[in-house]
């Protein structure tokens, strides 16, 4: 028996190390546990082929918060954030394509091309994204109420999330609260009449989740994703120096700087529990470890199943099963021996993230296959080419493109995963190649991670990537679980820290920096 | 769509004349056919095979059709108002879609077809013609999340005022919003009296 532990991290991913470096750095002794061979979870990535670097399942970090950056000195540790100009480049098969720049005066030029009114209303509507998602910042740096038995504390924190309101002002909070729950279809179909401004744009919200754009509640998934960041209308186009793997190991050095331990290929099999606490954790070499405190950072059906069912009681097994975990995401990752030409794109526009989702409904009909277990025949996509910005990632002259495949479903009607691998990655080329022809020759190596993958590689139950699906059921006090949403967790002595603990999952390290400041109240 | 029968339709799952036919009849089957139904109607097309919940009105009041006749009354789903490509709602639309709906019954009612003797099918366009009702939107606004409550029918608005001084609305855009309620005009009417009583103008 290992002793001498204040608390254990269950996962070492963005999350993990985030939350082991506060504990640490409040002077707790901290044992992270990553089941993989390395640190960084979804930021890990991995040599595609010799010298090409391939980023995580995340290929951007704009989201990560301020504050964590500050107070885990990351920059000390070597993090270095490259922001290209460009936002997204959003080509249209007829050859048409519009440029989101980081300037939305800019961005509101290239609009005009296609619409004078969309170019007209573009600022504004980059502004008002600006003011909505700054109100949704102080949602996602609050610990959600205690429903059950509010006290002063939730008062307080109501008082202060009141006050971020009324800053506001009244005619933004009225919007903001007619906004959150709306379809982001409607949100961005009402200021905009051309496809190929309303694609691309409300497509940011459904990137990872499994429903369309006209789904309920989307509008707040695209709004959380400018929010703390400076994403406005397109979102955030911003890499992580060296590659996602990169930033994963500056998060270790930053953990292991304020003292934190870190172990690798170390896989939590069981919480140990004695009269209904949790008291320590046992590997899956038989190792038991004992900790005052266990944070989870894996998600949480995958946190209870290591509960034993009878402490959880059936009532919780039974919620537990309900929480939505539908995975849709794959992605492909190509090795290219140039740099693929786009038609209407020269290098410059072809640094941020390049989104092949012409019209909203193009989108919608690529979830409605998910929706019935099918993977879509005409995807949207979401790729960049880090190797563009940081020329380490790849040979010289050579190029590392990272590709998000929307949808395909962890659980497919017809057909496993062992044969449909392939043809994602098929149908990701094919798509390609028809907005930048000749693409499929460059390619020297092709990687797919499919969600089945995800599930298995990445110990993301359902295939998750945001661990728990991001909707109005799932959100702030309901995320996971009703009454369970402040990061004490279901048994005494167990914590969430992951993505799917509010605010939700992205490389923003907020569950963590937000369980470490309840953790530090009990401990 | 609105059916005059010749008799009584039997249905192939549970045929006879049993009180299960005397409250809402839902052609539902399952999540999936209600999910792929509304597919079709968010790309602007009514639904191939539509979720139909009907109604015999007759078996519970006789009085409504001449003796051993009855009337149906099928509520379809999805009619979009907005139809793809621009396109509208025209006469011939209309009866496809009705074919459409007794198609759809005819798979539950077998006997149905020869029943008919008068159908009267509305498309939204027809309800939105006959009741005035915009784009045939018979809540007056989607009872959707951003359109309830402090909401309904927009921010800032939704205590039954109107920006024009005098000018209240109570109908089912105001909350707590559409169905045979009355709970609007109720709550409307309460409001209007308080303010008279206390004397003061229009506010918000």
């Amino acid at each position: 028996m290992t002793t001498g532990h204040d608390v254990v991290v269950i996962g070492g991913g963005h999350n993990g190390l985030v939350a082991g470096a506060y504990l640490a750095r409040a002077g707790k002794k901290v044992l992270i546990l990553e089941r993989a061979g390395e640190v960084g979870g979804i930021l890990r990535g991995g040599e595609l082929a010799p010298g090409f670097v391939a980023p995580g399942i995340a290929h951007t970090v704009g989201r990560l918060r301020r504050s964590v950056i500050a107070d885990l000195k990351l920059e000390r540790h070597g993090f270095r954030a490259i922001e290209p100009d460009v936002r997204v480049f959003a080509p249209q098969p007829d050859g048409r394509a519009i440029t989101f720049w980081a300037d939305a005066g800019r961005t509101a030029e290239e609009i005009r091309a296609l619409s004078a009114k969309d170019a007209d209303a573009y600022v504004a509507f980059d502004r008002k994204v600006r003011v909505l998602a700054s109100f949704v910042a102080h949602i996602d740096a609050a610990t959600p109420p205690d429903v059950k038995v509010p006290s002063i504390a939730d008062a307080i924190a109501g008082l202060k999330l009141g006050k971020a309101f009324r800053d506001l002002g009244a005619k933004a909070g009225r919007e903001t609260i007619r906004a959150l729950p709306m379809a982001v279809a409607d949100f961005v179909g009402e200021n905009f009449e051309e496809e190929a401004v309303r694609g691309p744009l409300a497509a940011r919200g459904v990137l990872y989740t499994n429903v369309g754009p006209w789904a309920a509640g989307t509008a707040a998934v695209y709004l959380s994703d400018s929010a703390g960041s400076d994403g406005g209308a397109p979102g955030q186009s911003t890499f992580a120096e060296g590659g996602t793997a990169e930033l994963a190991r500056v998060l270790r050095r930053a953990a292991e700087s304020f003292g934190a331990q870190v172990r690798t290929g170390a896989e939590v099999m069981e919480l140990l529990t004695r009269d209904g606490r949790v008291v320590g954790v046992r590997t899956a070499t038989g190792e038991t470890i004992e900790a005052r405190a266990v944070v989870s950072t894996a998600d949480p059906k995958r946190t209870l199943r290591l509960v034993d069912p009878e402490v959880l009681g059936p009532h919780m097994v039974w919620r537990a099963g309900n929480i939505r975990q539908p995975g849709a995401t794959a992605k492909v990752d190509l090795a290219l021996g140039g740099l693929p030409a786009f038609t209407g794109a020269d290098e410059d526009r072809l640094r941020g993230r390049i989104v092949i989702a012409p019209s909203i409904d193009h989108a919608e009909r690529a979830k409605d296959a998910s929706k019935y277990g099918q993977v879509a025949e005409e995807p949207w996509l979401e790729a960049t080419i880090p190797s563009l910005t940081d020329p380490s990632l790849a040979p010289d002259g050579k190029h590392v493109m990272s590709v998000l495949f929307e949808a395909a479903p962890r659980h497919l009607r017809d057909g496993d995963w062992s044969s449909e691998r392939e043809r994602v990655g098929d149908v990701a080329v094919r798509t390609l190649e028809r907005y930048a022809p000749g693409l499929g020759e460059l390619i020297e190596a092709r990687r797919v991670i499919t969600p089945e993958d995800l599930e298995t590689e990445y110990a993301l139950t359902g295939g998750h990537v945001y661990h728990a699906e991001p909707g109005l059921d799932q959100f702030f006090a309901w995320r996971p679980l009703n009454g369970h949403a402040r990061y004490r967790f279901v048994v005494d002595g167990l914590y969430l820290a992951g993505s799917g603990a509010h605010p939700g999952g992205g490389i923003t390290g907020g569950p963590a920096a937000n369980a470490a400041r309840a953790i530090l109240k009990d401990l | 769509m609105n059916l005059a029968l010749d008799g009584l339709p039997e249905l192939a799952c549970k045929p006879g004349k049993g009180p299960w036919l005397r409250g809402a009849i839902s052609f539902s089957p399952s999540l999936d056919y209600m999910e792929r139904a509304y597919d079709d109607a968010k790309y602007g097309r009514y639904s191939r095979r539509p979720y139909v919940d009907c109604i015999i009105p007759t078996l519970v009041d006789p009085s409504m059709a001449p003796p051993g006749k009855h009337i149906m009354s099928c509520f379809v789903q999805y009619a979009p108002y907005n139809l793809e490509q621009g396109k509208e709602w025209t006469p011939e639309m209309r009866d496809a879609f009705g074919e459409t709906v007794i198609d759809t019954l005819e798979e539950r009612f077998p006997d149905i077809r020869s029943k008919i003797l008068h159908r009267f099918v509305l498309s939204p366009k027809d309800i939105e013609d006959w009741t005035g009702l915009t784009e045939g939107n018979i809540f007056q606004g989607e009872l959707s999340l951003e359109q309830l409550f402090f909401n309904r029918p927009v921010p800032g608005w939704a205590r039954y005022r109107t920006p024009v001084k005098d000018l209240w609305m109570c109908g089912s855009a105001t909350h707590p919003g559409g169905g045979i309620m009355g709970a609007p005009g109720r709550i409307a009417a309460l409001e209007y009296m308080k303010e008279k009583r206390s004397g003061r103008g229009a506010g918000r």
